[in-house]
């Protein structure tokens, strides 16, 4: 085996404890939550945690009720664990490699809310789209 | 040019000069002095010159037990200062580079992590060394300026070493060029001091040696 | 060429929700180690930032730095942000439309009083009037100084520019300086690497449009995000190193097994730069990774540092010369010495001796 993917073995199965030195953030977070509505992040990829730690915690986290998939720049995978409020965020670019993965606790992540000012924006759009005349809507159904 | 380059280029070379330049003139300048001649009779038990040469250095090694409470300090301190830098300055893979750039010879290293332990032991055997000294009645009255600044370029490239390795006080490319500047310092302090006892002390325990074994007297 | 629509409208206008920000953000915010919640400060800052007109310029450099920065393996969010990003001018890029390019460029000056910004790639050779570098007519020192002076800040783009890299080695025959040598009433950044890392250019930019000012530097002028640790500091190799396993030669043993390269010349621990976390091609590998030791080519002078063979503690130049000259200096001193001893001794000895035995 040659000695980039012996080392990169390595790194992938080393247990460094840190799954649950994470883990045991998240409950301080969610109180923090609860307590005065403040939501919190942990950036996973800013920690030095090898790939068996990394499955270790989305393991131990599960998946619950909530899956959505964000397509912008590339996909963005938004999954609520099996714990309410805990959610497991992973952007990836548009060659798929892993831009950002992070654990948000909030009662849902910011990432998946609708902006305001795109609200203002898609209603300015959509006020148009119906003020305009009939032909016009005719002619422009299917256009987004 | 910065700091490491000036450490890493004219600095190491005019310091190895001087001290290639002093260590010449010193060994040279005491071994050309003519031979002492004895002409009296050896005693029938003294040995060859080279014999009694190796047994005195052999002899001094450990004290004599009348004296081992008063010196049994200095000679244990000493063994784990100079046995540790010699492990750090011989067995430390950088090193082992260092010096393989000068004479093209290598060995194996030992661990990294298990020199860093032996240079900070080496640390403290020296710092042990200097109380000792300022607190030892004798050593007080015998010790000079040689003595302490002998002390102080031994001890800075341990501890720059150190520094480097822990990376503490400054950037690691300037605790480097510090290290390496105190090096440059040992090398052109050596020849003019009482570190020279590295080339010498096996000389005139020798010296000793042969003296004593042609009376028959005991080492 | 005035753009009056936000970033934020801009996206818009193409489908493209304020997530897209969020997203990138949290990408930066990992990228230049800021903590997460300063992702949503950085997304409203890209979202509200207006196009910032850029002018490239290239002078002695090798265009190594142009390529990294338009190597885009798929359309990522960082090219939405970049075809945002006004670039006026570029020398390399736009060659081809001669006087009209060059129009362009004054027009963009003019326009963006102020408020531009100059990335410039390639060293500046000062001798002979600079007459060694020049485009359009006019030497590399006259565009600079020009160009310079209206603009918001100055981003020198690879280790040339920065520090005047390749064309400033030794004996450096046209007299080859830095952009910071000459741009001295100006904000400077330095972003070195030969080349420098794609994704350090873009967020470094990226930073600029979102907080509205420059990035934390470095005493070199290098934005701390990415040149604020060494590779040796971030390099998987590091345990090697620390047990003092390295590789003696290229494909031997250690080196096949991945040990640390140390030996065989690596600059990791005295050069700063993200290869060892960000790497290069997207993520896939960095020299040290792919077997070679670093180069230090983020740092001033790295061509001139002895030899990219040649291990960190061993002395830059020959000392033997030195040495052998010592040691016979050292011989005649010695020599010197002892003789006098001597014949002050036999002059003693002839003094003292009595008569009968002369």
């Amino acid at each position: 085996m040659g000695g980039t993917a012996m080392t990169t073995l390595l790194a992938q199965n080393l247990n460094s404890e840190l799954a649950d030195a994470v883990l045991r953030e998240i409950p301080v977070l969610m109180q923090r939550l609860l307590d005065t509505g403040e939501t919190g992040t942990i950036d996973l990829r800013s920690l030095p945690m090898t790939d068996w730690d990394r499955r270790q915690l989305a393991t131990r986290l599960g998946e619950g009720e909530v899956k959505a998939f964000v397509t912008v720049g590339g996909t963005s995978t938004v999954i609520e664990t099996q714990f309410a409020g805990v959610w497991w965020i992973r952007h990836e670019g548009a060659d798929g490699r892993i831009a950002a993965e992070q654990v948000v606790v909030a009662r849902a992540p910011e990432f998946l809310l609708a902006h305001p000012a795109d609200i203002e924006a898609a209603q300015r759009r959509l006020s148009a789209l119906l003020s305009g005349s009939a032909e016009a809507q005719f002619g422009e159904a299917g256009h987004g | 040019m910065d700091l490491l380059e000036v450490a890493r280029g004219p600095a190491l070379q005019v310091s190895l000069a001087i001290f290639v330049f002093g260590v010449t003139w010193r060994l040279l300048g005491l071994l050309l002095l003519p031979w002492r001649t004895d002409h009296s009779e050896p005693r029938g038990t003294a040995p060859s010159a080279i014999v009694a040469v190796l047994q005195a250095n052999l002899r001094k090694m450990w004290p004599h037990k009348t004296f081992v409470r008063a010196t049994v300090f200095q000679f244990v301190n000493g063994y784990v200062f100079h046995v540790g830098l010699a492990i750090v300055v011989f067995l430390f893979a950088p090193h082992i580079l260092f010096i393989k750039s000068l004479f093209g010879v290598t060995w194996p290293a030992l661990p990294s992590n298990l020199v860093y332990a032996v240079g900070a032991i080496t640390l403290f055997s020296l710092i042990a060394g200097l109380l000792h000294r300022l607190t030892s009645p004798v050593l007080q009255l015998i010790s000079r300026a040689d003595d302490y600044i002998s002390w102080l370029v031994t001890l800075l490239p341990v501890a720059t070493g150190l520094l480097a390795i822990i990376q503490v006080g400054a950037r690691y490319e300037t605790l480097l060029a510090l290290h390496i500047l105190s090096i440059c310092l040992f090398f052109i302090w050596f020849p003019f001091g009482k570190l020279m006892h590295a080339f010498t002390f096996f000389l005139s325990r020798g010296a000793t040696g042969v003296r004593l074994k042609h009376r028959g007297a005991q080492i | 060429m005035a753009e009056t629509r936000t970033l934020g409208e801009f996206l818009v206008e193409r489908g493209v929700s304020r997530r897209a920000f969020l997203k990138y953000s949290s990408y930066l915010a990992t990228l230049m180690a800021l903590p997460p919640s300063a992702a949503e400060a950085m997304a409203e800052g890209l979202a509200k930032a207006r196009r910032q007109a850029v002018i490239w310029l290239s002078f002695q450099e090798c265009t190594g730095c142009t390529e990294s920065l338009t190597r885009a393996f798929s359309p990522t969010l960082e090219d939405l942000i970049f075809n945002f990003i006004s670039l006026d001018y570029h020398h390399t890029l736009m060659a081809v439309s001669g006087e009209a390019a060059e129009n362009a460029r004054l027009q963009s000056m003019a326009e963006n009083k102020g408020k531009y910004i100059v990335m410039a790639d390639g060293s500046v050779p000062m001798k002979d009037g600079g007459v060694y570098s020049t485009i359009a007519g006019r030497t590399n020192l006259e565009t600079l100084h020009e160009t310079a002076k209206d603009a918001f800040a100055v981003i020198s783009v690879g280790t040339c520019a920065a520090f005047g890299g390749l064309p400033h080695a030794d004996p450096n025959p046209t007299g080859a300086v830095a952009i910071q040598d000459i741009v001295k009433d100006k904000p400077v950044i330095n972003i070195p690497g030969c080349p420098p890392i794609p994704d350090v250019m873009t967020g470094t930019v990226a930073h600029i449009l979102s907080f509205g000012k420059l990035p934390e530097l470095d005493d070199l002028k290098r934005p701390k995000a990415f040149f604020g640790e060494t590779i040796h500091d971030r390099c998987y190799r590091r345990p090697f190193y620390q047990r003092g396993l390295f590789a003696k030669s290229f494909d031997d043993e250690g080196a096949r097994k991945g040990w640390c390269l140390y030996e065989v010349g690596c600059k990791g621990p005295v050069t700063y730069n993200a290869c060892a976390t960000l790497k290069w091609n997207g993520g896939v590998s960095f020299p040290i990774q792919s077997g070679h030791g670093c180069l230090g080519c983020s740092e001033p002078d790295f061509w001139d540092k002895g030899g990219f063979y040649r291990p960190l503690p061993t002395p830059l130049a020959s000392v033997r010369e030195h040495v052998t000259e010592a040691a016979a200096a050292g011989a005649v001193l010695g020599g010197a010495a002892a003789w006098l001893a001597r014949s002050q001794q036999n002059a003693y000895k002839s003094e003292t001796k009595k008569p009968e035995e002369a």
